[in-house]
């Protein structure tokens, strides 16, 4: 089976981990038209590459982000939530 | 005829322990140690089986759990491979595939309509409507292998998780050397070898699983090795394959006749078992093997009638020589047309150009195929080697290692000394605090094979290049022709290399036949995938036990004491209503009902998810992430709370409760409990507010005490003061109850005065029991989740889930009340913009029917001029109001008060409704307020 | 069966993109029922390589949506005709479809399918427990004491086709008409001018052509990025697992939601078995061992004397996942280019219809009616098609 590497509690196999997709920034909801918030909603980069998701350690409750190469399977880099936070405040 | 040999040193049977057992009803006798194919064979039986499709008689081919055409039933097991499973006393053992036997099959007719059944031959016959379905009654019952019992019984395996720094696939040569290497560092060393027999042992610190395969490698080092009663999941940190390389037959006419068997089988037979394969033995080859097969045989006393060489020049100057030394007649550069058979449809001879021999064996040795798919699992590459003729290791994935034949190594001391070396680099790999990347050395100085040739020279007869599947060699050509043209096509038209074995001796000559017809060379031809399991894996193995994971709430055995009949929501079980003696269930749930609205009535919600948010930024959290606000919600007080998607769907509700200014108590629905909790802990993360959640559900426990007597019997167990005043409707309180600290709800879900009672999981039964001995006063009942259904429907709640789908939004849903709008943000509230603009597809409306209409059902359609308008989502006739009331999910158009809705139910006829505003029961709510008198 | 073309045309009438099921269809309905016969498919593998070599062959119109049962239900009488279509035998057997219930949520949910199924004169009805045992006196009703059948969803057009088979014959069916099928052939490049198809670039040259169909399923998002749309479309792995043969003992398809189950029989004996959709995103067709874990478990749980049945074979294959599960059809805000992906479980009981309807929505320049519900529009337009309607199951 697959390993994550947890930044909270290591390296831990991938069935005790839950997957929420990738970090999408979400445009202004008061600024943006409605088609731009409907592709917000529902359209997704489907495209294989490496992309930041959102992994959560089920068992601590943890949520980190991944750095995961989705065409390979290749976890690249994981760390906390708290780097990707001063983007999204801003 | 085979049969045994007086005792020689290093057998693996034990003579002192004979063994019982019948085969097709005839009685015979092994040794332990043997399986039950060389048991079998020692007594001189040849037909051990008959194949897929032609029914042909088969015996050993290869005798190294590829024997696909000598497996057994076993009692109520199918599909036993007898080369590989130990014999047992008084086992009872059956050839498979056959009709009334396995001397005088009933099906054998289809061997002779071989020629009328050419490849692909199912796919351009019987293709008519109207007689397919006879044909394939037909096909359906000549297919398939062994029978099942449908009476055989779940049977329990373990399973066991196991980490080491190296794991060794194999326990030849190489594998035993580098296991030891590895173990010599201080590794801790794992090897897994398919024979009851390896020379490593645990003595040199190796961990040694004998008689167990690996049936895939999977990522991150994961292998699934399967042991005869267990399945173990080994975590490694590097892995050794020296998995060795599978022998290939060669094609001529009759190729499969019992007595013509692999070199490396007679060898097996021999060694292991002390088994001859024969008296008068004929060796054809074209790698050294056959070679070195027939020195071991004749080391052993046995007669060598002729060894044939494939190819034009000796692969093996040397041990050819000392054959002929030894009397041996060698021919090289002639290969053989036809096997014939004796009586009994065993080999008595084989055809070559220019001569007849006569034999009672055959041993073929056709070259070989590097036994690389678990190597290719693990994400390893292989390319085609022109000079070993075989797929070798090209590329290896970070922390694998080869060694030995898989890497085209037949040479024991090479072998030995690439096994030590990657046993060394394997254990390094492991070791290594930052394990080094990219792919590992292969080394490697093979020895060559010559091709294996597929002369033809009569269209007659059948020469076989899968022995699984029953297919030839004119097979092959015929699809290639036919534009089956890839290797993938190729086999899926064929079904070569479908079977079970997996190809492992047919893909190697199917894709050189490819190659030669198509002028490509064999790794533009390339291979078919491979997959797990390399060796078929009983469901058992991989069940395991088979947990389910069921949750209970502290008062369950109160349930079942009290007549609960459980259903299941989610991992949990709840009762769905008490049986009592002598009552229907129809009036167990209205008897429950009228307790609750005339007294009281208690029931468990503790699956209900209770979560908790503490910190300063708490109530702006909620706002974000809730459909309603809570930021200005007293203390004290609660609030109903909706969930919502960024779509702007329903995802769920509870009650939300501000326990202190920075700290609020919070409820969710039993499904969508750990889901939910999840979810908030994601947007927590995202939004860093300065606030923390808690998901205190297992941890508390959940009752709800409602009915106008609910005050009455709380009063005499809680400090706290129940009065309107003190703790008005939505309020909510600390305090004792029994001896427990609670937190009480004053909420109106089924619309009566009521109190839901949160308690530590600890003190749950005790507080239950009070109430319940409280309640002996006012006549309490326990209510289940079939009359809170009822008791909610009556007040018109919906239920999420039931009464919305997956595509609601809250105005459909007539929720917008719950909905603040105006707040700065929350998840769904931009989408719940457009949806606002652009109106509701579809309305939940209240409907009421005057009678009991038992036939309507939750789902049967509303029909509005012959289109499909809606449907009822909820419906109950309600005693207390004496009719049908529901909820129905329709077209807007339709969702106007007094509107007559037509519902079709099953039958097909068809009950009016009327649309009708809810709550149906106490439309004020005045009862859920302030209780009625009693 | 199929001719091999040594070299590409310079221009092509259509273009079509994957040599599945779905695009080897439409070819052969574009060439038979609409003229147009100057059409390659251009295929990056093999035909049939992809999802249509790799599901489970079940086929079946019972969905929830009107859309999706009346889109559905034509596919069924399609599929009826094939092989006498293509003197071909696709071992069409109608083998009767379970869909297990374990809680009164999916009783419900049985019910709403049911009924809509009806709506449309599709044979389904809901059974109660006893019906089902009295079908299968195998099955072990109580799942083991902890997931009891309650009844299923019963759903007698139910069928199973061999899958490859059906890829050779529109195959073999379009050839004969003039269709050029390029295998081995990969699309580097879309060119899209003024919002319009020009052509396409391809690992043998490039082709010309003002209509390119899209047909995919698994890889649709990196042609949708050449021609810049974007998409809900996400892609997630599905598996299956195959076991050795045994002698027949199970006739009808039994699909068990609350288990995450569906099996059936092959005509070869072998029990074909798949389960969920894997939890994360992957484009790989990598096998994992708790799959077979978890999916034997629940075998076992219906059918507990399958203990010593050996599993010879896991796979995988790509699915093309839509926020709704439904299809993503028709035309697109690119002229000439057209979409049939978002097959989620990979769309194998459809093929027939894809083809039928693609094909007039291509020569046409249309949408065909029976696939108005599935445009790439619905979603900006928060109209969504709801088939997950279906798997919405709260408490």
């Amino acid at each position: 089976m697959k390993q994550l590497r947890c930044p909270l509690n290591g390296v831990r196999p991938v069935s005790e981990f839950a997957y929420a997709g990738e970090v999408r920034d979400m445009p202004d909801p008061d600024a943006c038209t409605d088609p731009q918030w409907a592709d917000y909603v529902f359209n997704r980069s489907g495209v294989p590459g490496v992309k930041r998701e959102w992994w959560c350690h089920i068992a601590s409750g943890y949520w980190f982000i991944a750095e995961r190469d989705t065409a390979r399977d290749a976890v690249i880099d994981t760390y906390p939530v708290e780097k990707l936070r001063e983007v999204h405040r801003a | 005829m085979m049969y045994r040999l007086p005792q020689r040193e290093g057998e693996w049977i034990d003579r002192t322990r004979s063994l019982a057992f019948t085969f097709e009803g005839v009685r015979y006798e092994g040794f332990a140690g043997d399986t039950i194919t060389s048991a079998l064979s020692a007594a001189g039986v040849m037909i051990l089986g008959r194949s897929f499709k032609y029914h042909r008689p088969r015996g050993i081919l290869s005798f190294a759990n590829h024997d696909v055409n000598a497996i057994f039933q076993v009692g109520p097991v199918p599909n036993v491979r007898g080369d590989v499973t130990p014999l047992a006393d008084g086992m009872e053992v059956l050839a498979v595939n056959t009709v009334g036997g396995l001397q005088s099959d009933r099906a054998q007719w289809i061997d002779r309509l071989g020629r009328f059944l050419p490849v692909g031959f199912y796919y351009k016959a019987f293709n008519s409507k109207r007689f397919f379905p006879r044909w394939e009654r037909l096909i359906r019952n000549l297919s398939g292998l062994g029978q099942i019992s449908v009476d055989a019984p779940r049977l329990q395996t373990p399973k066991r998780y196991a980490f080491c720094d190296v794991l060794v696939i194999g326990g030849g040569v190489a594998g035993e050397a580098a296991a030891r290497a590895a173990a010599a560092t201080g590794a801790k060393v794992m090897l897994v070898d398919e024979s009851t027999r390896v020379s490593a042992h645990s003595a040199d610190g190796v961990d040694v699983l004998t008689s167990s395969y690996v049936a895939g490698v999977y990522a991150d080092r994961w292998a699934a090795v399967i042991e005869p009663h267990r399945m173990t999941k080994v975590r490694a940190g590097a892995i050794v394959f020296a998995t060795g390389a599978i022998e290939q037959p060669i094609a001529f006419h009759n190729n499969d006749l019992p007595g013509i068997v692999m070199a490396g089988a007679a060898q097996r037979l021999l060694q292991r078992h002390s088994i001859a394969v024969g008296r008068k033995v004929l060796v054809v080859t074209t790698h050294r093997a056959g070679y070195e097969a027939a020195v071991a045989l004749l080391d052993a006393g046995l007669s060598i009638a002729h060894i044939v060489e494939l190819n034009s020049t000796s692969v093996a100057p040397d041990l050819s020589s000392l054959l002929i030394q030894r009397g041996v007649k060698v021919v090289v550069g002639d290969a053989p047309i036809e096997a014939e058979r004796n009586a009994e449809g065993c080999v008595a001879a084989v055809h070559f150009a220019g001569e007849r021999i006569d034999c009672d064996a055959v041993l073929m040795s056709g070259g070989w195929a590097a036994a690389a798919q678990l190597l290719l699992q693990a994400g390893g590459k292989t390319a085609f080697d022109d000079a070993a003729q075989m797929h070798l290791p090209s590329e290896l994935p970070a922390g694998c290692f080869v060694s030995g034949a898989i890497n085209g190594l037949f040479n024991a001391e090479a072998a030995c000394m690439e096994g030590r070396t990657a046993g060394r680099a394997a254990a390094e790999f492991a070791s290594a605090t930052v394990p080094p990347s990219g792919s590992s050395i292969i080394a490697r100085s093979s020895s060559p094979v010559a091709p294996s040739p597929h002369r033809r020279q009569d269209p007659r007869g059948k020469d076989f290049i899968d022995f699984d599947e029953d297919l030839q060699v004119k097979d092959i050509e015929n699809a290639i022709h036919e534009g089956f043209d890839s290797i993938e096509l190729l086999k899926r038209y064929t079904t070569v290399g479908m079977g079970p074995s997996q190809g492992k001796h047919s893909n190697l000559n199917a894709a050189r036949i490819l190659a030669g017809k198509r002028g490509l060379s064999m790794d533009q031809v390339g291979l078919t995938t491979a997959r797990p399991m390399y060796h078929p894996v009983p469901m058992k193995h991989l069940a395991g036990r088979g947990f389910t994971p069921e949750r209970a709430t502290p008062i369950a055995p109160r349930h079942s004491d009290a007549g609960a009949v459980w259903m299941l929501a989610g991992n949990w079980r709840r009762p769905e209503y008490y049986m009592r003696e002598g009552e229907s269930r129809e009036q167990c749930i209205a008897g429950e009902v009228a307790v609750v609205r005339n007294s009281v009535g208690l029931i468990d919600v503790g699956t209900l998810g209770k979560i908790e948010v503490h910190g300063p930024d708490a109530g702006a959290f909620l706002d974000r992430a809730y459909a309603g606000r809570y930021s200005d919600l007293k203390v004290g007080m609660t609030r109903y709370g909706l969930l919502l998607d960024e779509a702007g769907t329903i995802v769920d509700d509870g009650v939300v409760a501000r326990l202190h200014e920075e700290s609020f108590y919070f409820t969710t629905t039993t499904g969508g409990s750990a889901g939910v909790y999840r979810d908030l802990l994601r947007l927590n993360a995202l939004w860093g507010l300065n606030c923390s959640l808690v998901n205190v559900t297992g941890h508390r426990a959940a009752f709800n005490l409602a009915g106008p007597r609910s005050r009455d019997l709380l009063s005499a167990m809680t400090s706290v003061n129940l009065n309107d005043g003190a703790f008005p409707y939505l309020g909510v309180r600390e305090g004792i109850v029994g001896a427990a600290n609670a937190r009480l709800l004053r909420v109106g879900f089924v619309g009566e005065l009521g109190y839901e009672i949160h308690v530590p999981h600890s003190h749950a039964q005790r507080v239950w029991d009070g109430l319940v001995e409280q309640g002996r006063k006012f006549d309490l009942r326990l209510f289940g989740v079939e009359a809170q259904r009822v008791l909610r429907l009556e007040k018109g709640h919906f239920i999420i889930g039931q009464d919305t789908d997956g595509l609601t939004n809250p105005f459909e849903a007539q929720a917008g009340w719950a909905v603040r709008m105006q707040k700065p943000f929350f998840i769904g509230q931009r989408s719940l913009r457009l949806l606002e603009r652009r109106g509701p597809r579809q309305l939940l409306v209240g409907f009421e029917i005057e009678n009991a209409v038992p036939a309507l059902k939750e789902c049967h359609l509303a029909i509005d001029n012959g289109e499909i308008a809606g449907r009822v989502t909820s419906v109950t006739y309600s005693n207390t109001l004496g009719k049908t009331i529901g909820l129905a999910m329709i077209k807007p158009s339709l969702a106007v008060l007094g509107t007559k809705l037509t519902f079709r139910v099953t039958d097909g006829s068809t009950v009016t409704a009327t649309v009708c505003p809810t709550p149906f029961f106490d439309h004020d709510n005045q009862r859920q307020k302030f209780g009625v008198a009693a | 069966m199929f001719r091999r073309h040594e070299r590409l045309r310079d221009s092509y009438d259509v273009v079509i993109i994957g040599g599945g099921g779905h695009g080897l269809a439409a070819a052969y309905y574009l060439a038979r029922d609409h003229g147009v016969r100057n059409i390659a498919v251009i295929e990056k593998g093999y035909i049939g390589g992809g999802n249509t070599g790799r599901n489970t062959t079940i086929i079946r119109s019972n969905y929830l949506t009107p859309e999706g049962v009346q889109f559905y239900d034509e596919s069924v009488r399609l599929w009826q005709d094939l092989s006498a279509d293509f003197d071909l035998n696709l071992f069409y057997s109608t083998r009767g479809h379970f869909t297990l219930a374990h809680t009164d949520a999916s009783m419900r949910t049985m019910r709403w399918r049911a009924e809509v199924n009806k709506h449309y004169g599709v044979k389904s009805e809901v059974v109660d427990a006893a019906y089902v045992k009295n079908a299968l006196p195998m099955i072990d009703i109580e799942c083991g004491g902890h997931a009891p059948v309650l009844g299923a969803l019963y759903h007698a057009p139910g069928a199973i086709a061999r899958h490859d088979a059906v890829a050779w014959g529109y195959g073999r069916g379009a050839d004969q008409r003039g269709v050029e099928i390029h295998q081995e052939t990969e699309v580097t490049g879309i060119d899209v001018e003024a919002g319009r198809i020009k052509g396409v670039r391809t690992t043998r040259g490039y082709i010309s052509t003002s209509k390119v169909l899209c047909a995919v399923a698994g890889f649709t998002p990196r042609l949708l990025e050449m021609v810049g749309l974007r998409s809900p479309i996400y892609i997630h792995p599905l598996q299956a697992m195959v076991s050795e043969p045994i002698k027949p003992w199970l006739d009808p398809i039994i699909v068990s939601g609350s288990l995450h189950v569906y099996v059936s029989q092959t005509a070869r004996g072998e029990l074909v078995m798949g389960s969920t959709l894997d939890p994360y995103e992957v484009h790989q067709t990598r096998s994992t061992l708790d799959f077979t874990e978890t999916l034997s478990a629940h075998m076992l749980d219906l059918f507990p004397f399958l203990s010593e049945v050996k599993i010879v074979r896991q796979w995988a294959g790509l699915a093309d996942m839509t926020p709704d599960f439904a299809p993503i059809m028709g035309t697109t805000p690119i002229e000439g280019f057209y979409l049939d992906a978002g097959w989620g479980t990979w769309g194998f009981k459809a093929t027939p219809v894809c083809g039928k309807t693609m094909s007039h929505t291509v020569a046409t320049g249309r949408n065909h009616p029976l696939i108005a519900g599935f445009g790439l529009d619905r979603f900006a337009r928060f109209e969504l098609t709801g088939e997950k309607g279906a798997a919405s199951v709260g408490h």
